[in-house]
């Protein structure tokens, strides 16, 4: 378990993401604030999860737990059968950020190569940027500048960045909430694609309800103070799934059972 | 890189033809000749006013003079100018030097130590407040009559700006691209000069930009105490000796020279910081 994970084979049977009884502790000027208390959760690799609660129930702070840069207090979590921190300098993991976290002075095509120039692991396996820009829909747009482009456009861009160390865990907290809801539909669309055709594991945080269900394999619930689990849900609709998809009545009786779930968080 | 055009009017009309044209919020657009042409004739109507009340009240040339006895000294006294000039145009330039990479130096030290920053900062802020003509004479005696002090001044008054402004360009940086090299592993290093310094650099050059045209007036101020050559000397010697014409045309080569200053450094500020910046510095 100590040696890095690049000498060994992808073992399927760890799954990606296994939580026991973790506990999350803020210190603040008026004490100290539990953000999440005895979440249980395992999450095998290459599946599709959504994190779906309330604000302030530690859906951002989960995500940051495995991405190793919030502490457990308590409890044990292990990221491909390793530390969160031994798998974030095996370069294992990818991140999306809600607002794109681009850099104003690199273009679009630097601002996808800036994880494989930084850090002194070179990653196991890195994509060529030119192509991820054209997976993502911005052939052409290569040197173009984020102030150039629409917010849509930037998030494709910080997905494309995400997706260049061929990351096996994609850390997704909240990408397209500031965004439009067309543009929002479009991406939707376009991560379930990029997801299938590279079979990571997906963490998505996110406060819509249908986008939770639209997207995920399963719907991870929490609710606030303390941030706990409520529900897991798993979400029994085929892929790929299409937009229609939203008006069927399994569909509604899906996000009718979230909004039910949530109302008592 | 080119900047960008500023972005054309999304809103549509339609002209008395039928034709769709953009509309323009009631910003009509001043044509950049006749821009230039007005302001030229604001500041030549200003000197042609100047000229016609000293020659109508007959005021003397030692009380006020008038534009065209300036011309004659700016034209007369050119070398004795020129000669004076050198010594503040080194004075203040190897201040600003000295005075603003101590400035970022410090701040460097700051954003890495906050109980430093914490410290040092307060007792910055408050050395800031002590005016810079009440400095200038305990600096000439710790430092004597030559260039030192001089420098030590303009160092001093470039000093403060930088300081205040590198340490919040610094902190300015996107803190999701900061979080974005931690999940990366990038060391401190390199979320230092790939993130940080990038982000500092639009409030680098806005205090430059202050300190270019103020290390001029530290330099002249401390000439003031006491000098043998510099135009703060000029000024001082000039005013004494009732030269009121030298003294206005010292005036006008004082403001050359901090206006080329200024100029410089706003040409390197175009050439460098290419990209668009969203949070004003």
């Amino acid at each position: 378990m100590t040696a890095p994970a690049t000498d060994q084979p992808v073992d399927l049977t760890v799954p990606a993401v296994a939580v026991e009884d973790l506990a999350v502790r803020f210190g603040t000027e008026s004490g100290v604030v539990t953000a999440l208390e005895g979440v249980d959760l395992t999450i095998e690799e290459g599946s599709f999860l959504s994190i779906l609660g309330p604000s302030g129930c530690g859906k951002s702070t989960l995500l940051r737990v495995v991405a190793d840069l919030v502490p457990p207090a308590e409890g044990r979590m292990e990221v491909l059968g390793q530390t969160p921190t031994r798998s974030r300098k095996d370069r294992a993991l990818g991140f999306v950020f809600q607002d794109a976290g681009l850099l104003a002075w690199r273009t679009a095509l630097e601002n996808v190569e800036i994880p494989l120039k930084v850090g002194k692991v070179e990653p196991r396996e890195a994509r060529d940027p030119r192509e991820l820009l054209a997976l993502v829909g911005l052939a052409g747009r290569e040197d173009a500048y984020p102030h150039e482009l629409s917010g849509g456009m930037r998030q494709r861009v910080s997905i494309a960045r995400a997706l260049v160390t061929q990351p096996r865990v994609l850390l997704m907290d909240e990408p397209f909430g500031a965004l439009d809801e067309i543009t929002r539909d479009a991406l939707n669309d376009e991560l379930l694609r990029i997801w299938q055709a590279t079979g990571t594991t997906v963490l998505f945080v996110t406060h819509s309800i249908p986008e939770s269900v639209y997207l995920a394999q399963r719907v991870l619930v929490l609710r606030a103070n303390p941030g706990r689990v409520a529900e897991v849900v798993d979400i029994d609709l085929p892929y790929p799934r299409e937009l229609t998809l939203r008006e069927t009545p399994e569909f509604m009786s899906y996000t009718a059972r979230m909004r039910q779930i949530l109302e008592t968080c | 890189m080119s900047t960008p055009a500023p972005p054309a009017s999304k809103l549509r009309g339609i002209d008395k033809d039928g034709r769709e044209v953009p509309l323009s919020l009631g910003v009509r657009r001043v044509n950049p000749v006749v821009a230039a042409l007005t302001s030229v004739a604001g500041a030549v109507g200003l000197v042609l006013v100047w000229q016609l009340v000293v020659t109508a009240l007959s005021v003397p040339t030692y009380i006020v003079p008038a534009p065209t006895d300036v011309v004659t000294s700016l034209v007369d006294d050119f070398d004795l100018l020129v000669s004076n000039l050198w010594p503040t145009a080194l004075e203040s330039v190897s201040g600003f030097v000295i005075g603003n990479v101590v400035a970022i130096v410090l701040a460097v030290v700051f954003v890495h130590n906050a109980s430093l920053e914490r410290s040092l900062f307060p007792v910055a802020i408050v050395i800031r407040t002590v005016p810079i003509v009440a400095i200038a004479p305990v600096l000439v005696l710790m430092l004597g009559n030559g260039y030192a002090p001089k420098i030590a001044i303009a160092a001093l008054i470039s000093f403060f700006p930088t300081l205040v402004n590198m340490v919040r360009g610094f902190h300015s940086a996107d803190a999701q691209a900061i979080e974005l090299f931690r999940v990366l592993s990038a060391s401190k290093w390199e979320i230092f000069w790939k993130v940080r310094a990038y982000s500092s650099l639009p409030f680098l050059f806005s205090s430059l930009k202050i300190a270019a045209t103020s290390s001029v007036i530290g330099a002249i101020v401390a000439e003031w105490i006491g000098a043998n050559a510099g135009l703060g000397a000029l000024i001082i010697d000039a005013t004494f000796n009732f030269r009121t014409p030298l003294l206005y045309s010292t005036m006008v080569f004082a403001s050359v020279l901090a206006l080329a200053f200024f100029l410089l450094i706003t040409l390197v500020e175009r050439w460098v910081v290419t990209w668009e910046v969203e949070v004003a510095p």
